[in-house]
């Protein structure tokens, strides 16, 4: 009985400890893939967060406490991001959440959000639906599928004379949703295309690219995020289609990870990718610092600008809860509605339309960049462009 | 007519990359009735071997290749000797200790080499106009005449000589091949060392074509059974026709039907050969 009662009380004051511990911080979660296709995207994001991490804590941190990051993997697969929202609200109890580069997981992520009333940050998942179903609690900052194409891979291909498009889409909602906008842009620019639809998980794609050699296009956009996008360019040339035909990437980091011109060798030459960042372009001062932060940190340029979505991300929750004085959902959401921060890629501020995708959307301006002899030269929008786009005749 | 050519010379050569990929898990449930579901991390490893041992330490790919399979024939006789040999009689253990392996593994290969996808140097570079029809990748053309260089060893090794026909002899009877002198554990540790050599082997030769990631190990063993399956258990002629098999239909299907469902084409024919012929194209019915 007396062993019984010591246990008991070391028991009480070890949960006492750890809930004393646990309120020193402020914990903010994450979500995003640190395993599967693209488990590189979990890596980048783990660098944004320490050196957002950094930036906050050497203020002082968020109300007067540290600041913590809980990160979940979601694998990349919906049914885990919907379990790892809904650990991190009812385990970890964060006030907000940030993150996620998929948009099938971030498609059921905003459902758990949305149920258990957590504000949720998306900073990487582009699918319009996400801000497009209006929910409260649910805020993007960073690029959404219509912006993107409307903005810049529509007005791109018109202003380039391309002659011939093929849109090559993996079967995610990601790539669903962005071939059916480019489908109805390139329709009203009249410029000819053909769309072909991929595994998201493929590895050869000569059939594909036979097809595609077949329809004699000037330009790919290919819609294929992870690994597949390296295969994808590095067959293109071996079966002789680029770099006659230029290849886009649609969505961008798999061009930028470290391991891009290992796997694609000079096929990699001429490769065009979509970017929110460019060791040339500094919109703003957090621009600046961040790049200066990272430089420090790791000993090189940063070159995922995931990096940067995440370190934004969680300045804007950070600074969404400081301004709320409060840990609570409603004050959370009332300030964040009310954000007018500073972060790398502008000034942000939610929309407040209700009805479109703009709703609770913030987003950069992009970048087409192109590979010029292992360099990177913005060559759109004009405004940007640090060169001009190289064709080959 | 040559786009049709390209695809069935793709299908073909994808096929035999299947086949080498499904050797090594055919050898061993033949011979020891052992599903080796980590099968697809030991191709992920050597992948990763050969690429470090090329690019981070600067051996030369063509040493590096036989190296890495040789590490990894050490690592498959250390988990016969320390994992497998426990479970000898009860397929379900040695199944769910492969699996656990698997998972073990996978996550091992993220902590250590990193999420990235990596591949060694091309032995070659660029392709080939063939017969003036279509281009084809020359690095692949390597790959494929290597493995079919390999598939025919393994054939040979199995078939006509003396450490082949104690194989066999254990993989018919056990009991009965030790009464007549075979050292039946020493045969298994070798064969199961042999079947990861094979896994090692498929690595170090497709890891330049396609890249190895940390994950990437379910869907190659995935591919492995199903090739297994389809060319029937522990049948090394089925798992040539059955990876051939495989690559063609999938090519062609990608080509005429529909590329969105390149993968379900390999799982219809499975279906329908689990369906008429359980016991696979060229298995042996059980009794």
């Amino acid at each position: 009985m007396k062993r019984l009662m010591v246990l008991v009380t070391v028991m009480t004051v070890l949960a006492m400890g750890s809930w004393a511990w646990a309120a020193d911080t402020i914990k903010i979660g994450v979500v995003g893939p640190r395993t599967g296709p693209a488990a590189a995207t979990g890596k980048a994001f783990e660098e944004g967060i320490a050196i957002a991490l950094d930036h906050l804590n050497a203020k002082g941190g968020v109300l007067g406490k540290q600041v913590e990051v809980v990160f979940e993997d979601t694998g990349g697969v919906p049914e885990k991001a919907a379990s790892a929202l809904e650990k991190l609200a009812t385990r970890d109890k964060v006030p907000i959440v940030v993150g996620e580069s998929h948009s099938s997981s971030a498609l059921a992520e905003i459902e758990v959000a949305n149920r258990y009333k957590i504000p949720l940050i998306i900073c990487e998942a582009w699918h319009d639906d996400i801000t497009k179903k209006n929910y409260k609690w649910v805020f993007r900052a960073g690029p959404v599928n219509s912006g993107v194409v409307d903005f810049y891979i529509a007005p791109f291909v018109k202003d380039n004379r391309f002659k011939k498009v093929a849109i090559v889409r993996e079967n995610s909602d990601w790539g669903v949703g962005i071939a059916e906008k480019t489908e109805t842009d390139l329709k009203n620019f009249g410029i000819p295309f053909i769309t072909l639809k991929v595994e998201r998980e493929s590895k050869d794609f000569y059939t594909e690219l036979t097809k595609i050699k077949g329809e004699n296009p000037d330009i790919i956009l290919a819609y294929i995020y992870g690994t597949g996008l390296h295969f994808f360019v590095a067959q293109a040339h071996e079966v002789g289609l680029s770099p006659k035909c230029l290849i886009l990437d649609g969505a961008g980091p798999p061009s930028l990870w470290d391991t891009f011109w290992k796997n694609v060798g000079k096929a990699g030459e001429l490769e065009l990718f979509m970017s929110s960042m460019h060791e040339k372009v500094h919109l703003t001062p957090t621009s600046r610092k961040f790049w200066d932060d990272y430089k420090k940190k790791y000993g090189k340029d940063p070159t995922d600008y995931k990096t940067r979505s995440i370190y934004n991300v969680v300045l804007i929750a950070a600074d969404a809860i400081n301004r709320a004085k409060s840990t609570d959902n409603e004050p959370i959401v009332a300030a964040l509605e009310k954000t007018n921060l500073e972060v790398t890629t502008g000034i942000v501020k939610f929309g407040l339309k209700q009805g479109t995708y703009e709703y609770h959307q913030w987003m950069p301006p992009m970048l087409v960049v192109q590979w010029q002899g292992q360099k990177q030269v913005v060559v759109y929008p004009k405004e940007a462009a640090t060169g001009a786009l190289k064709k080959v005749k | 007519m040559n786009e049709f050519l390209m695809y069935l010379t793709n299908g073909i050569v994808i096929g035999v990359i299947n086949a080498i990929s499904a050797i090594g898990v055919s050898l061993i449930v033949g011979i020891m009735r052992v599903v080796n579901f980590a099968h697809g991390e030991l191709y992920i490893f050597a992948g990763y071997f050969s690429y470090h041992l090329s690019a981070s330490l600067g051996v030369p790919p063509l040493l590096a290749m036989p190296l890495s399979i040789f590490f990894i024939f050490l690592i498959g006789i250390g988990m016969e000797r320390t994992l497998i040999r426990p479970t000898y009689g009860d397929e379900m253990y040695s199944l769910i200790i492969t699996f656990v392996l698997s998972i073990v593994l996978q996550n091992a290969a993220l902590l250590i080499f990193g999420p990235y996808p990596n591949k060694p140097p091309n032995l070659v570079s660029g392709a080939t106009n063939i017969f003036g029809l279509y281009h084809y990748g020359n690095q692949r053309l390597l790959s494929f005449f290597i493995s079919i260089g390999i598939l025919l060893f393994i054939f040979y090794l199995i078939k006509r000589t003396w450490f082949g026909k104690s194989i066999r002899a254990v993989s018919q009877d056990r009991e009965m091949s030790s009464l007549v002198g075979v050292d039946h554990l020493r045969v298994n540790m070798l064969s199961f060392g042999l079947g990861a050599a094979l896994a090692g082997a498929a690595g170090v030769i497709v890891a330049p074509i396609f890249p190895v990631t940390p994950t990437g190990s379910s869907a190659i063993s995935l591919n492995a059974f199903v090739v297994v399956v389809l060319g029937g258990m522990g049948s090394l002629k089925g798992c040539v026709i059955g990876g051939l098999a495989l690559g063609i239909i999938e090519n062609l299907g990608a080509a005429y039907l529909s590329t969105m469902y390149r993968n379900i084409f390999g799982f219809v024919i499975l279906i329908l050969v689990l369906v008429f012929r359980p016991w696979g194209l060229f298995g042996q019915k059980a009794q």
